[in-house]
Order: structure tokens, then sequence, then C-alpha cells
């Protein structure tokens, strides 16, 4: 018996199993004959069960929060690293951590929240609000849509499996169970951009596992990516058309449509390194590809990446800050265009990573021209945010100073863009931490500004209840200048050639690093106040009657979203009286919410009308006799009307 | 003190101690153990050395000592009516005298961040505690009455 081969043991037990499936023959079977299915139930009720209910949804509101969850998840995770490196840098020596223990950190930082927070996060949004705005009745595919989602924990998992095979090894330890490879897995220390030859030649196994989680995850993202292109192209209402697709959703369809063409590299690129690592092919080893092939590839998925982070953030700000400010978006086409040249362009840019390495002196420059180029469309954006913002009626509240500051500091991280991408100045500040500085100024500024903006924005919306105010404003207070003091010291120290990813540093730069931790420490507790309020003003937060929170009817922008909201508030309106809070605090709320209000003198503005339920589009914005209007002499007050 | 009462803020503090473990285990880890942060537990339920007894008897306080101590202490606690809330500062005060046992050897930076995140740990003890207790007694209010409450 020993003798004998597993594939015959194998071959014979199909083999029986195929005659026995000859001799029963095909299985009887219905004929289809294209009448209807009977006998079927199909519910649409969700289930009861809160854990079955949440582990099967198909829902794309449900998975869209799934995704919100799973990405602050990460970001709260790849913060916890950003302090650690933080930390370290406190002291010129590495007194605080070991110098693996902060080659795993920034590696680990950078994969968490690229992979895991910002392109979730984004996702995340799109899922809840893009089927809204363009009047569909879910994504095209949601099932996939669930797949997608459900790809990424056990990516990150493995992505970060170092620490979480760690906790598993310990613990089994304590139990007297001792799986030694468990403890071999050590937290990856190969930097995000996993430059070959070391990726391929390091030995910690974790390395393979973690290329396989980001494998995992670009499949994930592809996959929403192509779900959120096929919503926008063919399940749009029959009343948005390209003309007026609102600008998030241009700017996510774009953004798809990078991720399409960017992450198959990435993938690629990753399974030939697997092979490298594994299997003895040579894509990356000098005799073969050579290490340089990892960087062409790497880069072509790589920078796009930056940009499919960046635009969904551009196309949040375009679509919050206008209603904020009581304006439309100014020059609204162009925006359009400049996030499509963005789109195309990024593909041209990869190789101004790679100036210092030794290309041809003309094809450089050819590369600095396009580098230059992208920041032509970026600055489009810019004065238009700005000019959106002139003569608009400003009011401070915390989604706006998120926006503003968010263009702001983006204004500093994109011109210190336009340096690296020439080609005199990169050689000189080529992997030092002016870089790091730069992209943070970009991806801390901008992209987390434009998420607390639209928590905000969309916080009553997302959960009927209204947010603390001031806790939201002392929350931007925090975070702004916690950024600029954090980053800005880099491009000092950048400058003047300190190398990033170094634990240790010359003394000289000992008060740059303190002042660039005590702003980390500034953002770390930011977030906190951000946390504190979402938990807080979602468990007992004071409920929303009136679904114009932001005063959008006004100004004529109560859009498709807030005009869903407000039929779904209508219609638990008998509900929600019965446990109204007293008037006094509903009061309260109008103030809550939109601050430093200005008495217009507009007598009879717009308003959607509540009892329009279930008549999507019927002329949104000019119903007359609506049971709230907006009467300005009763401002605080205005909603005592709404759902009785 | 009713019965129900009793086993919803003992339920909580089963929770509320699960979720602590879990941030320290997790905290411990990604620090690679320069917290040290079961020594720290050990010292604090005064058993230097003794890390599993250490961990029995922590165990047993989360579960079941602290629990007790905010249910009769909610009263007099600030924050209300929101139990969670109240269960925070509660913590804050567990948290401090945490800090002054069981911070041992460490000083410089890695105090900082020591303090920063048992605090942070402490704190989603506290809310946990104060959550389930108030959703399991519904004392959790629906609405809070003035929106800077906190």
């Amino acid at each position: 018996m020993g003798r004998i081969p597993g594939i015959v043991l194998l071959g014979g037990a199909l083999l029986a199993l195929a005659t026995v499936a000859l001799w029963r023959g095909r299985p009887k079977r219905p004929r289809r004959d294209g009448g209807y299915v009977t006998g079927l139930d199909v519910g649409t009720e969700k289930p009861a069960n809160f854990v079955v209910r949440w582990l099967t949804t198909v829902d794309h509101r449900d998975i869209g929060v799934l995704y919100l969850l799973l990405g602050t998840v990460a970001a709260l995770w790849g913060g916890v690293d950003g302090m650690m490196i933080r930390t370290e840098l406190l002291t010129p020596t590495t007194t605080v951590w070991d110098v693996e223990t902060y080659n795993a950190l920034f590696t680990t930082h950078g994969l968490t929240m690229l992979l895991f927070f910002v392109t979730p996060v984004f996702t995340g949004i799109a899922n809840y609000f893009l089927p809204i705005l363009i009047g569909a009745d879910d994504m095209a595919f949601p099932r996939i849509n669930a797949i997608a989602f459900w790809l990424l924990p056990p990516s990150l998992a493995l992505v970060r499996g170092g620490l979480i095979t760690e906790v598993l090894g310990k613990g089994l330890e304590f139990v007297g169970v001792s799986v030694p490879i468990l403890l071999d897995m050590r937290p990856v220390e190969m930097g995000w951009t996993m430059y070959t030859p070391m990726t391929a030649e390091m030995a910690n196994p974790q390395i393979d596992v973690t290329l396989l989680g980001l494998h995992l995850s670009g499949i994930a993202t592809t996959i929403a990516a192509i779900n959120v292109i096929v919503t926008v192209f063919c399940e749009r209402d029959e009343d948005v058309g390209w003309a007026n697709l609102d600008i998030f959703s241009w700017g996510m369809l774009t953004t798809s449509a990078i991720v399409l063409f960017a992450f198959p590299v990435l993938g690629s690129a990753l399974v030939m390194l697997l092979l490298d690592r594994n299997f003895g092919t040579s894509f990356f080893a000098v005799e073969g590809g050579g290490p340089e092939l990892w960087q062409h590839l790497f880069w072509f998925f790589g920078h796009p990446e930056v940009y499919i982070l960046v635009l969904p953030a551009f196309s949040l700000i375009s679509y919050v800050l206008p209603k904020l400010v009581g304006r439309h978006l100014f020059g609204f086409r162009f925006v359009v265009y400049s996030t499509l040249a963005i789109g195309v362009l990024s593909f041209g840019v990869w190789a101004h990573h790679m100036f210092v390495l030794g290309m041809h002196p003309q094809l450089r420059a050819a590369f600095m021209v396009t580098s230059l180029s992208i920041a032509v469309p970026s600055a489009v954006k810019t004065f238009n945010w700005i000019a959106t913002m002139w003569y608009g009626r400003l009011r401070l509240s915390a989604p706006f100073l998120f926006c503003a500051a968010g263009v702001g500091i983006f204004a500093i991280g994109g011109v210190t863009g336009v340096f690296t991408a020439v080609i005199p100045y990169d050689m000189r500040v080529h992997d030092t931490l002016y870089v790091v500085g730069h992209f943070h100024l970009i991806i801390m500024a901008i992209i987390p500004f434009s998420m607390f903006a639209a928590s905000y924005f969309w916080f009553p919306l997302l959960t009927g209840r209204l947010y603390d105010r001031r806790l939201a404003r002392a929350q931007a207070l925090t975070m702004i200048p916690g950024v600029l003091l954090t980053f800005l010291p880099m491009l000092v120290m950048g400058n003047d050639g300190m190398p990033r990813r170094y634990a240790e540093y010359p003394e000289i730069y000992h008060p740059h690093q303190i002042v660039a931790s005590i702003g980390a420490l500034l953002i770390g507790v930011s977030v906190v106040l951000w946390l504190i309020n979402m938990i807080q003003s979602y468990r007992i937060g004071i409920p929303v009657r009136d679904a114009d929170v932001w005063d959008l009817k006004e100004t004529n922008q109560f859009s498709r979203e807030w005009r869903w909201f407000e039929r779904r508030l209508a219609k638990q309106g008998g509900a929600a009286v019965g446990e109204a809070p007293e008037p006094e605090a509903e009061t309260r709320q109008a103030e809550a919410m939109v601050e430093d209000w200005d008495e217009d003198d507009e007598s009879d503005q717009s308003g959607g009308d509540a009892s329009d339920a279930g008549d999507d589009h019927a002329d949104d914005d000019h119903d007359a006799g609506d049971d709230h209007a907006d009467d300005p002499a009763n401002r605080g007050g205005a909603d005592e009307g709404q759902g009785e | 003190m009713d019965t129900q009462r009793v086993v919803s803020v003992i339920a909580a503090g089963v929770v509320a101690t699960g979720v602590i473990s879990g941030t320290l285990i997790m905290l411990e880890v990604q620090m690679r153990y320069a917290m040290h942060l079961f020594d720290a537990v050990a010292r604090f339920v005064g058993l230097p050395g003794q890390r599993f007894l250490g961990f029995v008897i922590y165990s047993f306080a989360g579960v079941v000592v602290w629990p007790l101590a905010f249910l009769a202490l909610r009263p007099y606690l600030p924050r209300g009516p929101d139990p969670a809330a109240q269960g925070a500062v509660f913590a804050t005060a567990l948290w401090v005298v945490f800090v002054i046992t069981g911070s041992g050897g460490l000083d410089g930076p890695i105090l900082v961040v020591y303090l920063v995140f048992t605090l942070l740990a402490h704190w989603a003890y506290g809310f946990t505690l104060g959550a389930v207790y108030g959703y399991l007694t519904g004392e959790t209010p629906t609405a809070r009455g003035e929106p800077a409450a906190w």
C-alpha cells in the first residue's frame, strides 16, 4: 500500500467518481422555458441577527460603512506606527526602539496608510454616496462589491502578519504549545518601495506573506474600481448625464480608471518578486531584468498611486467646499478636465523617482517636463477652490476649516513637489527628509482633511444625529498646526541633507526633530478628539429633525443625497416624533450645525418638499409650499415643523 | 443595589477587560516589548515578577472589583448622565494609580509613549464598561441636551 503513489490513488478515486456519475446519468433538472421561477422567496429585509447581517450584507451603504470602519482601524494602527517613529526620533541615538523596529515601523506605516487606510476610506465613501448621487439603486455588482471588501481584512492581516503571528505565537507559548514559525515571522523592514535586490535577498519569511497580502489588496482595490466604473457608466438615473454628473463621481471615476491600469502592474511585479524569492527566477537579478526593472514597474504603479490617493480628496473638497461657502464650484468644467488630465498624466511621470539612477539626460529631461506639467491641472483646481471661496459666505465650521486648511497646505505640498520634479534640485534632496516632508504635506493634509470634512459634513446623514460642534472645531484647530509643525521641519532638515529612513541623526537636527514630534503629538490628540466626537455623537448626539442641516436650500445646493435623506427623515417622521428631544434642545440643534449665522434677507428660498417621498427627481429644488419653508425670523426653530 | 445592575456591570466588566487586554497585548507586541506592560500589571497588583498570578488578579479586578466600584461611585462621577463618559472619568483615576505603581524603570521619550497609550487603553476600558452597562440597563440617555456637553 505504501508503495502506491498518491497520484495513482487520486486518479483512481476520480475515475470511480466519474464512473458513478456516468452510470447515474445527468441529474434531472427542470427545463428552462423563460418563465418565472416560483417558490423562491427573495427577501429584501436584512437579517435580524447583527453578526449575520454585517457579515453577509451586499447593500452598498452597509459595505461603505464596513470600508470606513476598516479604514479607521488601519489608520489608527498606522498612526501608532507613526507616533512610534516620532518617539524614536526624539533622541539622536536609538534609545527608544532598536534599528530593526524602526525599519519595520516606517515600512508598515507606509503600507498600512496607503493601501489600508486611504484607499478603503475613499472606496467606502464612494460606496455609500456614489449610488445615491447618481440615482442608482446600488452598485452595479453588489455581491462583487462585498467580495472586494472582504478581501481586505485578510490582506491587512497578511501584510501586518509579523505582529499578529507573534501575538498568536506568544499566546500559544503561554498555554504550553510552541510553534517556532510564528515567532520567526518578524515585521517586515524593507520600506514601502520594496526595492530589489534587497527584498529578493532578505531572509524574513514574513516578506513573502506581506507580498501576498499586498497582491490580495491590489485585487480587492481593482475589483472595487471596476465596480465604480461600471456603476457610473451604466447605473446613472435618466436625469444624470455626463454634463451634470457631480464632481465627486467624476473624481471617483477617474481614480478607478487609474486603479484599473496601475494596480495590475503592481500585482505583476509582486508575483515576479515572489517568484524570484522562492522559485529561483531572475526577473530582478542582475543577470536577468536587473534591479532597475523593479523600480520601473514599481513606480509605474507607485506614482499613479499617489493620484489614486489624492484625486478622491480633491473631488471631495470640490464637492463639499461650495456647499459650505454657499457658492457653486467655480469653473466646474475645468475642475473635471483637470481631474481627467491628472488621470492621464499620472502615468507619464514615474521616472522622476529615478532621476539619480543614471538615466539618459534627454530622457530625464522629458520626465522632468511631464512631472512639471502635472502641476498645471493641480493648480487649476487650487485656483478654482480659492475662487469658489471668494465672496462666499464663510462660516468657520469644522468641515470648512478642514477644506480651507487642506487647500492651503496642499499648496505648500504641491509647490515643494515642483521642486522635486526639477532634476538638479531633486539630485540634492533625493532620499532625504525633504521628500518625506513634501509628500506628507499632501497626504497628511488634503487627504485626511477632506475625509474629516466629509465625516462632519455627512455625519447627520450617516447617523441621523448631529456632531459636537465645539469639539469638532477644537479638533480642526489642533490638527492643522499639528500637521504643519510635524512636516515643515522635515523640509528644512532634508534640504540640509538629512537622509530619510535613519533612526539616528546628527545632534544638530535635534531641535527640528523635537518640533516635529510635538506636532505629531498634536495630530494624535486631534485624532482622539475626532474619535470621541464620532463615537459619542453617534451614541447620544441630538437627532436630526431637518435634513437641511447645512442650509443648502438657500443656495440651491440641496443635492441628491440630502434630498434622499430628507425623504428618509420624512418616512421615519412618525416614529421619531415620539422620542423627540425637548424643544429647547431642538432649538439649539440649528445653532449647533450652522455656525455664525448671518441673517440673510431672503424671504422665499427654495426647499425640497418633505412630502415628495418616492418621487426621486421631481423638480428638486424649487418646490413651493414645503412644510418648513425657511423663515428667517424663525431661524433657530425653523425645524420645529419638520417631521410632524 | 439591585441584582440586575450588578449583573449588567459585571458583564460590562468582562467586555471591558477583554478590550483593555487586547489593546495592551497589541501595544506590547507593536512596541517590541519595550514597555514591559505585563510586568507593570504584576507590580500594579502587588506581585512583582509573578506575571501569571498577576494576570489572574488583574482579570478579577477588571471584571469584578472595578465594575462594582464604578457602580457605587457613579452618582458622584462627573460627565453624567452618560455612563460611558463617566466610565472614562473613572478609568482616568484608575490610570493614575496604574502609572504610579507600574511605570517601573521607564524614562525619557518612552515614558511619554507609555503614559499616552496606557491612558488611551484605560479610557477604552472605562468607556466600554460604561457603554455596555448603559446598553444593558437602558441608562444611556437617548440624546444629549446640549451640543457642547463635552
